[in-house]
């Protein structure tokens, strides 16, 4: 895998739906339409985390144990994500540094819809040899 | 102003909604006990939709490990444990310092590092991190949490539904 500055890492995509929010019978803000309307929210918002495990696959893909151990990630989550969104992780390889006889790779990272909008954006970087 | 933002919820069934002038910068958010449960591994897989070989078998650290991100509910819980708030997660750091195992016991603890109002919206910053049997760092985590998504000049007014899942276990 290319992991050098300016290359792009593989994407990962996801079809969100109500169903993968269900917590057994809770009514959450994730699951349920009248309890999003008393958050503010116009329909029930996708879990963040959930959303965000799409970048740390990718990371974990591209950078094996050197994203479980030494991986590093700092998110913004611009917008709410809804829960019948089509997500994408994707990012690339913004610099290279030596660290402790590895090389630690950063790398800009993005969540964006099927419309291009980033509703989660910030870095990451993993350790490779 | 919608029918939506007519009010910010007051309570839910956990009692009411702490509020942000409750919320006390550098509060220590007191300690919980967390043992990695192979369960709860097949939960995060089953969640995130990936059954990485390394989550269900052997992996280069020696034996089964779980995703980091399963570490993302103690400290959450923790801030539940002190402060009744929903909201939604603004901001999320971490670093991953070694690699989560079943059976493993943390000690997971953390504490309030700042607050802010911005555009009329609340916002609450913590830290947290878990320490193995050995008193060695596993993860660190900094979060922001929005209170509400809409104003704080919004009244708070009546119930909500929406409770949160305060269950300390990933399921």
């Amino acid at each position: 895998m290319n992991l050098e500055p300016g290359a792009a890492l593989p994407p990962v995509a996801k079809q969100l739906s109500l169903e993968m929010f269900r917590q057994g019978g809770a009514r959450t803000i994730h699951n349920d339409y009248e309890a999003a309307r008393q958050e503010g929210l116009p329909a029930p918002v996708a879990v963040g985390p959930q959303v965000a495990a799409l970048l740390f696959k990718m990371m974990r893909q591209c950078f094996g144990a050197g994203w479980v151990v030494g991986g590093r990630i700092a998110l913004t989550f611009r917008r709410p994500v809804y829960v019948t969104e089509r997500v994408a992780a994707e990012g690339r390889v913004t610099r290279v540094e030596p660290e402790g006889g590895k090389r630690r790779v950063h790398c800009e990272v993005w969540v964006a819809n099927a419309q291009g909008e980033r509703a989660i954006v910030g870095e990451a970087s993993g350790l490779v040899d | 102003m919608s029918d939506q933002e007519t009010r910010r919820v007051a309570r839910d069934e956990h009692g009411p909604r702490a509020t942000f002038e409750e919320i006390e910068i550098g509060k220590d958010l007191g300690a919980l006990e967390w043992t990695v449960q192979l369960d709860e591994i097949a939960t995060q897989i089953a969640l995130d939709d990936d059954p990485h070989p390394w989550f269900t078998g052997d992996s280069p650290f020696g034996g089964t490990i779980a995703p980091p991100q399963l570490a993302y509910r103690p400290p959450r819980w923790l801030l539940s444990r002190n402060y009744n708030v929903r909201g939604l997660l603004y901001k999320w750091e971490f670093e991953n310092l070694l690699p989560l195992r079943p059976g493993m016991r943390l000690t997971v603890k953390g504490r309030i590092t700042d607050k802010w109002i911005k555009a009329e919206r609340e916002f609450v910053a913590y830290e947290a991190w878990g320490e193995n049997e050995a008193g060695e760092r596993v993860f660190h985590t900094r979060r922001v949490q929005i209170l509400d998504v809409i104003k704080r000049t919004v009244p708070r007014e009546g119930a909500g539904v929406d409770s949160g899942v305060k269950k300390e276990r990933i399921a």
